[in-house]
């Protein structure tokens, strides 16, 4: 294995470690919560009788964030292992091009989702020239969009992890 | 090392816990504070279902790690959910700002006691 490296810096120790891995979904789980709330909290706020102003939060608001966690869930349902797997003989009729093909519809939901949050608080908060409390809405939006990102990208680190801790224990 | 004396600690740490919470509900007469436990209760929950879920003996076939770690996911989602709620109640005025710290406190404590609990308890199960 030390052999094939690409890079001249070696995987750190401690990233094989089972215990990160654990500590991995934990913190997955946990930015995802984050994110969501975020948004949660702007959509409580625009009903609540803080908001002084005329604007709410409407369903052009939850598109974003509905294609970010669609996205998370079809990167991470994805079995990683299929995606090198052209090679090996039990996987035939192309399943790494398969798995490559969703993944890639995955990633393209997932900055959809990035792009479409920042697109939606740049057209619908920022052009108007709205004051504070009424840019939070977009600025939240954003805020959990990267933060349902930084989740799956560490989620998918950690789900990588596995795949090496369990190679190492089986040989 | 798991005595009377733990568990003498534990369930007065828990007291103390319900008492803020309850205290951060009764004091403005406003119950929302409540669903911070509800959701502590619940938080451990996952991980133990998916842990009896998945089949933790077959090495090669890594088929139940997946039930495992999505068990995991929800446990963190529900912990940040717990401290996350009141903040949100505080933001959109719902409750008094004192409310959302007491409540915070109070529900740390009682999760605190729930793992600590399991993690005191579950090595003798498991000789």
């Amino acid at each position: 294995m030390a052999s094939h490296r690409l890079f001249r810096f070696p995987k750190p120790q401690w990233l094989n470690n089972a215990n990160t891995r654990t500590a991995g979904v934990y913190l997955a789980g946990a930015l995802f919560s984050l994110g969501f709330f975020f948004f949660i909290d702007a959509s409580a706020f625009s009903s609540s009788p803080r908001n002084g102003s005329k604007v709410h939060i409407t369903f052009v608001d939850w598109i974003p964030g509905i294609c970010s966690a669609l996205g998370m869930l079809v990167i991470n349902s994805i079995d990683k292992s299929r995606l090198a797997a052209d090679s090996f003989s039990y996987s035939g009729n192309g399943v790494a091009w398969k798995a490559r093909l969703v993944l890639f519809l995955g990633f393209a939901l997932m900055a959809g989702g990035l792009a479409g949050s920042v697109t939606v608080m740049v057209l619908k908060y920022v052009v108007p020239e709205y004051p504070w409390p009424t840019l939070w809405f977009g600025v939240a939006n954003v805020v959990a969009n990267a933060c349902i990102m930084l989740s799956s990208v560490v989620l998918w680190v950690s789900q990588n992890m596995e795949d090496e801790y369990t190679y190492n224990l089986a040989l | 090392m798991a005595g009377l004396k733990t568990i003498i600690a534990l369930s007065f740490v828990l007291a103390i816990g319900f008492l803020l919470v309850i205290l951060s509900s009764a004091l403005w007469k406003n119950y929302l504070p409540l669903l911070v436990v509800a959701t502590y209760v619940v938080a451990p929950l996952p991980n133990w279902i998916c842990g009896r879920a998945a089949n933790p003996d077959d090495l090669f076939e890594s088929s139940g790690s997946g039930v495992i770690d999505f068990g995991r996911f929800l446990t963190g989602f529900l912990v940040v959910m717990g401290i996350a709620l009141p903040v949100i109640f505080a933001h959109c005025a719902f409750i008094v700002p004192t409310a959302a710290v007491m409540s915070i406190i109070g529900g740390l404590l009682i999760y605190g006691t729930i793992i600590s609990f399991t993690m005191f308890f579950q090595e003798q199960e498991e000789f």
